[in-house]
């Protein structure tokens, strides 16, 4: 695969990662993916909101070694756009599959 | 006329979304398809299976089947209606021009010869067209359909509908029509950023189709708006014509000088004298860019008064490594192919406007993005579709118990604009497979053949509506859907058989990426479509469970 | 104005938004043009920026049609705000000068 295919790919695997720290902060996701346990402590939040959008801002970084930035911006936004629709759909149907991206918490 | 702003938001939002849903989601759909447009014209016409070429020689393969060019038949019928003296035999060509991209193996030629004597429009002319393989020179038949660039992405742009460019003003009111549904739909979404993950299949019908309208409006939203903007920019002289009516002596003066400057002839001399070599300009053109440390191929080819002494040639460098479309013109003198004028770089205005139209026109080379576009234009449709079925779902029990047959005509809509759309573009797939090679006009009836497949989906939509009389589900849908998956399989298995390019060998033996990218795209909405369908059956068997359960949950409404 | 019924209400709401709506943006475009054109902005220029903006300012104006108070109001602001401009643009464009 071409260096940048590569990149792009990493880009959207991050933007994933991303998305899911940042559902994590919002109550309901945390009971997906947490079960029915305690909410979130206001500290956890901060920590995941600041991985969610430490991660998707490496994304854009990824998205510019690969193009120029006139379409780098572009790739990643559908990127984000992509990333955040699939983690609302494995949320809703596989949280398991990304429970693991908490293990930390 | 509203007591509260959220509240006639949430008025315009419902109405003009539903009303112009229908015609909006037409023109997502084949836009998604169009990002993917020269894939189907390959799929159709298996002549053109081969990989992209540049463009070819001008001096030895184009000049000979330009100068054999001849207008449209159908527009010099139409021309001889407009002019009052009988027209000459040969028109004289006003410019020629020859365009290819990155993703073509065959190149388009296009031609403008002068009607002379049309007393409402001295400028009146008619074109001519010719597709050139350009390993060898020969011409296609010009009665075969480029089903991708013929025709699905004239129904984005225009539906079809050329009269005096009607198609092209309903699909401008739809643009509008979408972003106010965009910012409508913002403002009404009360829990915007606490609900963007949100998905919940689990809960029932209206709940979860809800969240979906949300989740696919709301995670596209950028792609969504400016797609929509950039469609309108793209055609603002159409729509607001200032320099062709109130400003026209303003913007006239403005191009004469700005041809003076670049010292490229307005006007014909009348002079007839040869054109100089094209291929020597196309060298030195290509010597230019590579001297700028941009090398690109040719983007697109103009000649402009061929055959004039003041005919000039203009060289664009194909965009393909960027967003905006072409490349800085080069111009030459046509007589004696010396370099009249290098643009220079664009103004700030004008480069802002080169990326916009390049961001919606997406001819750039980057595979990635356009796959992105494709999840882009589907989630589009998804939202679009989940506002029409969450429409229908709320009123229909009510409509059904009043009486009334809106419910049931939205559904009917619907079901006619998301399965009865797909089931038209599958018709077209198949009949192109099935038709007789040499039927003469082979594209017409091709044509005819989607046309008349989406008829009999509405109709058939309509006649299955009646059990939303009593409020039930229609069973249009889960018909529908397996017409779908019926004619999505039957497109790939015969695109195997009349042709031999098959999966295995389009993917293993000879690779071939634009024809099994089809074919795999074929097979997935069939799956799809057969998921969808076993998945309605499965509802519809357990239906008193079903409405209890949904009774229930609304009773706890959300 | 309560004696109109709702339909008509609606019908002159999205007449407004639509019409009035072009025609505004209309104005706005001759005005920018001839303003542009004043302060040394070429022509192409001009054109590209009003209509890069033309249809964000359409977008506002459909929306404010339907949250405004009056549909009066509406119809005297896009009808009589395009006219307007359109008259103060083309002014300012002045005769086509070299």
């Amino acid at each position: 695969m071409r260096p940048e295919s590569l990149m792009i790919l990493a880009a959207l695997l991050v933007s994933l990662a991303g998305a899911v720290w940042l559902a994590a902060s919002l109550d309901a996701h945390w009971q997906q993916l947490r079960g029915r346990e305690a909410a979130a402590s206001p500290r956890q939040v901060a920590l995941l909101r600041g991985l969610g959008a430490t991660a998707w801002l490496f994304a854009l970084l990824l998205c510019c070694r690969a193009d120029h930035a006139s379409m780098a911006v572009l790739v990643w936004i559908m990127s984000i756009s992509a990333a955040s629709c699939a983690a609302a759909f494995l949320l809703a149907w596989r949280p398991r599959a990304v429970a693991w991206l908490l293990a930390w918490a | 006329m509203f007591p509260s702003f959220r509240l006639a938001m949430s008025w315009l939002h419902t109405w003009f979304g539903l009303v112009l849903g229908y015609l909006l989601i037409v023109i997502f759909f084949f836009g998604s398809l169009s990002v993917f447009d020269r894939e189907f014209d390959r799929w159709a016409i298996p002549d053109t299976r081969f990989a992209a070429q540049p463009l070819p020689s001008y001096d030895r393969m184009l000049a000979p089947i330009f100068a054999r060019m001849t207008p449209e038949a159908d527009e010099l019928e139409a021309a001889r209606g407009r002019v009052k003296a009988p027209l000459p035999e040969t028109l004289k060509p006003l410019n020629w021009s020859a365009y290819t991209t990155h993703r073509d193996p065959v190149v388009g030629l296009y031609a403008e010869y002068a009607v002379p004597g049309n007393p409402d429009d001295p400028e009146d002319h008619v074109h001519g067209h010719v597709t050139v393989d350009p390993r060898n020179g020969r011409l296609l038949r010009d009665d075969q359909l480029k089903i991708g660039s013929e025709f699905f992405y004239p129904m984005h742009i225009g539906l079809h509908i050329t009269w005096k460019n009607l198609g092209y003003w309903i699909v401008g009111l739809a643009a509008l029509v979408m972003l106010a549904a965009l910012v409508s739909g913002v403002v009404i979404h009360r829990h915007l950023f606490r609900e963007f993950f949100t998905f919940r299949p689990q809960k029932h019908i209206q709940r979860s189709t809800l969240d979906l309208h949300n989740l696919t409006g709301v995670v596209a939203l950028p792609f969504h708006f400016f797609f929509a903007l950039t469609g309108l920019t793209i055609f603002a002289a159409m729509y607001l014509p200032v320099s062709e009516s109130m400003l026209k002596p303003q913007a006239t003066a403005a191009a004469m000088a700005e041809a003076q400057q670049k010292h490229l002839p307005y006007a014909a001399a009348g002079v007839p004298a040869p054109l100089a070599s094209v291929d020597a300009m196309v060298s030195e053109a290509k010597r230019r860019w590579a001297a700028h440390d941009m090398a690109g191929e040719v983007g697109y080819l103009y000649i402009s008064h061929p055959g004039d002494r003041n005919s000039y040639v203009t060289i664009y460098r194909g965009g393909s490594d960027r967003v905006a479309l072409l490349g800085q013109a080069i111009h030459f003198e046509g007589t004696t192919g010396r370099v009249l004028y290098e643009e220079p770089q664009p103004s700030a205005v004008a480069k802002v406007n080169e990326f916009l139209t390049g961001l919606h026109l997406q001819q750039f080379e980057h595979w990635a993005l356009r796959w992105f576009y494709l999840f882009g234009g589907l989630t589009g449709c998804a939202c679009i579709a989940t506002g029409f079925l969450f429409f229908v779902e709320k009123r229909k029990r009510k409509h059904a118990a009043q009486g009334h047959a809106g419910a049931r005509w939205a559904d009917a809509m619907a079901v006619t604009t998301v399965t009865g759309m797909l089931v038209a573009a599958l018709a077209i797939l198949v009949a192109n497979r099935l038709l007789p090679e040499d039927l003469p006009l082979r594209g017409d009836w091709e044509k005819r053949t989607f046309w008349a497949a989406w008829l009999l989906s509405f109709a058939h939509a309509a006649w299955r509506c009646r059990p939303m009389r009593q409020g039930l589900p229609s069973p249009a849908w889960f018909e529908q859907c397996c017409i779908v998956a019926t004619l999505a399989f039957a497109a790939v298995a015969l695109n195997g058989v009349t042709t031999g390019d098959h999966l295995v060998k389009t993917l293993f033996i000879e690779r071939y990426w634009p024809v099994a990218s089809v074919d795999l795209a074929l097979l997935a909405v069939g799956l799809l479509a057969a998921g969808v369908a076993r998945r309605l059956r499965l509802r519809r068997s357990v239906p008193e469970v079903h409405v209890r359960t949904a009774n229930a949950e609304q009773a706890h409404a959300s | 104005m309560t004696a109109m019924s709702r339909p008509l209400q609606i019908a002159s709401r999205i007449a407004a938004s639509l019409v009035g709506g072009w025609v505004f943006v209309w104005g706005l475009v001759m005005l920018g043009i001839g303003a542009l054109l004043r302060g040394g902005v070429p022509y192409e220029d001009a054109q590209t920026a009003m209509y890069l903006l033309a249809f964000l300012v359409y977008l506002a104006a459909f929306c404010w049609t339907y949250a405004a108070a009056s549909a009066w109001r509406v119809w005297l602001v896009l009808l009589g705000g395009g006219a307007l401009m359109t008259a103060v643009g083309s002014w300012l464009a002045g005769p086509a000068a070299a």
